[in-house]
This record gives C-alpha cells, structure tokens and sequence, in this order.
C-alpha cells in the first residue's frame, strides 16, 4: 500500500461524486422531456488488484470508486407492452373516428336524414291518391322521388369521398413509417458507433425509442435488441428495420372490383402485417366504408324493386300500364324513371286502364314499409358499431393509461429523488475532499514534522 | 392507481392532464345536449334510442298523411252529403206533384204546368248528379269524366270506388258512385222523373199505380246513400280525432326518446363544473412543491 493511495482514493471519488451531480443535473434538465430515461451512474467499490502473489499482495482497504458507464433506467418489457397497447388503442381510434364520420354522414336521426325523405316520398302518393289527375300532386310527388334518389346518391358520394381521403392519409402515414424507419436506421449505426468510440449512446437511443414508440402506434411493431446497442423493428414477423437495413413499405390499391387496399412490402409487393393506426385505415376503406355503402345500395334498391313492383300493376293517366317508377343510371345510382321526370302523368295510380281517378296502386306504395325499416336497421347496426368501438376505446385508454404509468414510474423523472440524490453526492463529495485534506494532513505530518526530534 | 408505483412528477401531472380533459369532455357533452335540446344527436348516443325515434318520427310522418287523408274525405263526403240532401228535397217536390197530379178534378192544362214543374225538378236533380269536388264529379265513381249525367240522364261514370287510408290498414269509400245514389243505369231516378212528366201530360192513371211506388223507391235508394255517407263521414271523424290524439302522444314519447331531460341534465352540468373546478384546484396544488421549494 503506497503512501499516496488515501490521495487516489479521495481523487476517484471526487470523480465519481462530480459526475453523478452532472447526470443528476442532466435528469433534472430532462424532467418534462418526451421519451427521457432517467441516468444513473453505475458506481462501484475498486478492490484493487485482484490477483494474489507471494510478494505482491494487498491488504489495503481498496482504491476507491470505479465510474461505470451512465445507463438508462428502462423496463424492456413494459415498453414491448406499450408498444402493443398504444397500436391498439391507436387502431381503435382510427376506427372511431371513422365510425363518427360516417354516422355524421348519415345525419340521422333528423329532421332531413334519409329517413324522412323516404317517409315523405311514400305519402306523396298518398297525396297522388287522393286526387289522381292533379297534375301538381304529381309534380310533387316526381319531384319528392328525385330528392330521395338524389338523397341516396349523396350519402353514398360522401362515403367514397371518405374512403378515398382515408387512402390518401394511408398513404401520408405510410411516407411517414418508412421516414421513421429510415431515422432508425440511421440512429442505429450513429449508436454502434457512439458505442465502439466509448461515447455515451444514451441520449440517441432515446430519441430511437421515440421513434419505435411512434411506429408502434402508426403501424404496429415489435422490436428485438441486435448486436451493439441496434435494435431491430419487425411488422408482423418481417423486418422494417434490421440493424441500419430499412425495407421500405407502400400504399397498393388493388385492381380488383373491390379495389381492396393493402400495405405492402416495396420489394416484393407482399402484404405487411400493420395494425396500429395504419391497421385502423385499412379496416375503414376495405370494411367499414364498403359495409355500409352497401347496405346503403340495398336500401335503394330495395326502394326500387318494391316500389316498381307495385307501380308497375297500376295505369297512367293515359291508360297505359305503368312504367318502372325507379331505374339505375349508368353508374348504378337509383333515379326516378327518365320517362316519368318529362311526364308525371305517366305516374301509375290507378289499378283500371279507364278509371283515371282511381288511386288504390298509389295508395299501396304508400303503405310500404320496407324500405323505411331496412334503413333504419341499417342506421342502428351503424350505432350499435359504433358506440361498441366508442367502448373499447375507452377501455384501451385506460389500459394505455396504466402502462404509460408503469413505464414513467419507472423511466421517469422525480424531482424529490434528484434533489435528495444531489444533496447526497454533494455531501459525498464534500467529504470525499475532506478526507483528502485529512491525507494530506497527514503526509504533512509525515513530511514536515517527522525526524526533528531535539530540533529545537 | 398502483400505490407500489414510483411517483414522477411527470406522472402526476399527465394524470392530472386527462383526468382535467376527460371532466371537461363530460362537461362538453352535458352543455352540448343542452345547447341542442337532443339526447341523441347521433346513432351511437343510444342505438336503440335511435330505432325507437326512426320509427316515432316515421309514424308522425304518415299520421300527418293520414290526417290530411282524413281532410281530403271529409271534404268529399261533406259535398256529398249537401248534394244528397239537396237531391232528397227535389225528389219530395216532385212527390208533392205526382200527389197534386193523381188528383182527377185536374185540368190537362194544370197536368201539364205540373209535368214542367216536374221537368224543372229533374233538371235540377241532373245538377246535383254533376256536383264537382276540386273539378271533379264526386258522383262519377272512378272514371275520369268531366260529367257523371249527360244531359239526357245518360250514367257516365263507372262503379269505382275510391277510398281513403285514414289509419293504419283504414281504408273508408269517400265517394258515391251514381248508381248507388240515383238508381241502376238505364232504370235511375232520372227515368223515374221523366215517366212521371210523360204520364202527367198523358197517363195520369199511372201515376198512383206505378209512379208514385218508383218514386218512392228511388227515394229510399237516396236516403240510403245520404245515411251512409252521414256514417263514414262520422267513422273519419272519428279516426281523425283518435288520429289527432296519437300525434300528440307519439310526439311527447318522440320527445321523451330524443330530447333532453333538462332539469336532469342542468343538475348534472352543476355537478360536472363543480367537479372540473375541484380538479382544477387539486391540480394547481399537486403540480406546483417539490423538494426544490424546501431546500436551501
């Protein structure tokens, strides 16, 4: 044991204290940053050499305090169940807002949904039927017809155009993952480098997470540690990310009738696996919009074919047999009868060819009810769907909530421990450089005062 | 919360972040329904709440149909039951003179001033046949002519029956066709009255003998035709009434489905901003000490 080692002694741990008051000072920078892992410095006691020898052996008390590296406190595993849960919740809210959209589309119930133009144009040939051949009942009543075929147009025009905007912000979202996945990349090969030149990576990974955790909730990940501190990025068990290796993903819209829309891998333009908000997307523009597009279309063509059927037992004006009152234009929307628009008289009330003020046919088409009760099954499927999911939302952020909480308790900040750990290292510190007057003290004795016996 | 949880002041404050927005989301909500006046403002609110107010709106739609339905009959059975009663009274004018003209002390001329008086009668009658609704000859059942009698006393019309929904699967005949107000074609009150003005002039003998008993007959055919009409003009009535009442009823049940139950919903918006403010004052207390205010 040299003299001088009560020196090197206090001089390590005038180091260590020093740099954990800076990491202190670091976490508490940090405290309100998004995505910041709390520091702690890895301390521990140097026992001195460790290999015994006949003539060389240490009986001293150590040498002090080794300065690790500073590490990130961080639960893997809670953030692999963030991940999950926040692609799920950001699923479910994709799918929310889609539902929402789609009920405000629908506008029901109201006093000018679909609902009540139906009911209107029903009784307007009741109106036809109380006076057959007035001409301006069914003027109305051709007019009525138009507002409500015009009515299920619009609604389903409104839905495409939700459809067509969710692909395009599918296809921002996905410009987005793959931006991200290119930065993790990136990050990836700035890291292993930090790492090989003994600088501290810490803050990169940070801001790598950050970026895994907004994957996770764009399109649905999971990530597994590779060699030397990478992590690799998988959407459903295909790498994104493989060590500083990004594949790319994109948008495909499908040729089929459907034009059923999928992400897929650039490369090889086989589907990926995404869930998330991304997930969420997709389920809106090849499931949810089409669902109620289409039952939107045998609404109306329920109206057409019951209506017509009716219609087409009665006679014109002129006495003729009546026409289809609905037909389909050429892109398959349901619209009043051309032949009826130009001349209402051709608008079939009368069960006799001669009995002109006859209105018993109209008076059965105002009788029906099918078509009212379909779409207005149709609408309460739309509520019950929607407010199931409006649930599960509500569930999940829960659950988001608890996990978000689980991984602050853990990665946070708290400002009560830094303070105390500050206090901490500061009396250590302190006193480490008491201890290093006390050694020097003591070689002052040693030197200055030792062998001057009889000196005078 | 977990008390085995490490606390941060991050934490504390996210959670005092959503539990501040999810109060203030219940307060939007709240003040939104009553700002509206609707509980259920879209499907989701309350999918069966939705079904119930679909059908009650639907079910006020077609009452309205009906009740204007019921208008529409009324109107008509009421021009008829005028014309009828107009009819009824010419056909008594003309018994009066069938009686006056049985009477043997007579002179050819009277006879004769009779049968015109008979003539005038019918022309009449014939007017009442052709009395019009909105234009059109309410005695014409469902045939599409301008007039039900021609001039002659000639039926135009067919045995068509038009009817009114009033009512749910209610459906009430709201006209008379000829036949059954005036007689069977070709043997009608019309031939009635004109064999009563030929045997005036010269067959005075049948006028007790078979005149007066056609007369009378025809008279019982009108009269008939006259009640029934009086009892479906009553059975509208009626349903129009009950009609009126269900409206009324189907728009309270619509309003208790749909609206909002303000005095429920004014309470819970009291208690929702005395709830934000509370959390906004625990809020401002948590967020603010640390260790750093206490330390020199």
């Amino acid at each position: 044991m040299g003299d001088f080692n009560g020196l090197r002694i206090a001089l390590s741990s005038l180091y260590a204290q020093q740099k954990a008051i800076q990491v202190t000072g670091q976490n508490i920078a940090n405290v309100n940053t998004e995505g910041y892992s709390r520091q702690r410095v890895d301390m521990a006691a140097d026992s001195g050499p460790v290999t015994p020898a006949v003539y060389s052996r240490y009986p001293g008390p150590g040498s002090g305090v080794l300065t690790g590296d500073t590490t990130r406190i961080r639960d893997q595993f809670l953030d692999l169940r963030s991940y999950q849960e926040h692609a799920v919740d950001a699923g479910l809210k994709e799918s929310q807002s889609v539902l929402s959209r789609v009920e405000l589309a629908f506008d029901e119930p109201s006093d000018d949904g679909l609902s009540k133009l139906i009911s209107t144009f029903l009784s307007g040939f009741d109106d036809v039927a109380n006076n057959p051949d007035d001409m301006a009942a069914r003027a109305q009543l051709v007019e009525q017809g138009k507002t409500l075929a015009a009515g299920f147009t619009q609604l389903d025009a409104a839905l495409a155009t939700q459809r067509s905007s969710s692909i395009a912000e599918l296809d921002s979202l996905v410009g987005e993952v793959n931006n991200a996945a290119a930065q993790i990349g990136q990050l990836n090969q700035n890291i292993t480098s930090a790492i090989n030149n003994g600088f501290s990576p810490n803050e990169l990974m940070d801001q790598r997470d950050q970026l895994v955790a907004q994957l996770a909730e764009q399109a649905g990940i999971t990530i597994q540690n590779g060699d030397a501190g990478q992590v690799n990025v998988f959407i459903g068990g295909t790498a994104l990310v493989r060590g500083t290796q990004v594949s790319p993903l994109r948008v495909d819209v499908g040729t089929d009738p459907a034009q059923t829309v999928r992400v897929t891998w650039a490369a090889d333009n086989y589907p990926a696996g995404v869930s998330g908000t991304a997930g969420g997307l997709l389920s809106a523009v090849n499931d949810v919009i089409p669902r109620y597009r289409a039952g939107l279309a045998a609404v109306a063509q329920q109206l057409a074919t019951d209506v017509n059927a009716i219609h087409q037992t009665g006679y014109d004006l002129n006495g003729n047999q009546g026409l289809p009152f609905f037909t389909t234009d050429p892109s398959g929307n349901v619209i009043v009868n051309p032949a009826i628009v130009a001349d209402p008289k051709l608008v079939a009330a009368s069960a006799s060819p001669t009995a002109t003020r006859d209105g018993s046919v109209a008076q059965q088409i105002a009788e029906l009810t099918g078509v009212g009760d379909a779409y207005q099954q149709l609408v309460v499927r739309l509520g019950v769907e929607s407010q199931a999911v409006n649930r599960r939302v509500d569930v999940q952020a829960s659950i988001v909530q608890h996990v978000d909480q689980a991984k602050e308790a853990t990665s946070g900040v708290n400002l009560d421990e830094e303070m105390t750990n500050m206090l901490q290292f500061q009396h250590a510190y302190d006193a480490a450089a008491r201890f290093m007057t006390a050694v020097d003290q003591t070689l002052d004795t040693l030197i200055n005062s030792t062998g001057l016996v009889g000196r005078g | 919360m977990s008390s085995a949880f490490r606390i941060t002041q991050r934490s504390v404050g996210l959670s005092s972040l959503s539990g501040l927005q999810a109060a203030l989301s219940r307060l939007q909500a709240t003040q939104s329904k009553l700002a509206s006046g609707k509980a259920i403002s879209r499907p989701s609110d309350s999918p069966t709440g939705t079904m119930s107010a679909l059908r009650l709106r639907t079910s006020i739609d077609r009452a309205d149909q009906f009740d204007r339905n019921a208008a529409d009959g009324l109107a008509r059975l009421g021009t008829t039951d005028n014309a009828l009663t107009d009819g009824l009274s010419t056909l008594r004018e003309v018994r009066d003179a069938v009686v006056q003209g049985a009477n043997s002390s007579l002179s050819q001329t009277d006879r004769e001033a009779l049968a015109a008086q008979v003539d005038g009668l019918r022309q009449s009658l014939l007017a009442v046949a052709n009395t019009e609704y909105l234009k059109q000859p309410i005695f014409a059942g469902t045939a599409g002519t301008a007039q039900a009698y021609d001039a002659a006393g000639t039926y135009l019309g067919d045995t068509g029956v038009s009817t009114r929904t009033i009512a749910p699967g209610v459906k009430v005949a709201v006209n008379t066709p000829g036949q059954d107000a005036f007689g069977p074609a070709g043997n009608d009150v019309f031939k009635v009255l004109s064999d009563i003005s030929n045997d005036l002039r010269t067959n005075p003998g049948n006028l007790t003998t078979t005149d007066l008993a056609n007369l009378d007959s025809a008279y019982v055919t009108m009269q008939n035709a006259l009640s029934s009409v009086g009892s479906r003009y009553h059975q509208i009535e009626i349903m129009q009434a009950r009609n009126q009442a269900n409206q009324l009823d189907t728009k309270s049940q619509l309003s208790d489905v749909e609206g909002v139950d303000l005095p429920a919903a004014t309470v819970d918006l009291q208690m929702q901003e005395v709830a934000y403010q509370a959390a906004l004052g625990a809020t401002a207390r948590a967020i603010q000490p640390s260790l750093v205010d206490f330390l020199k």
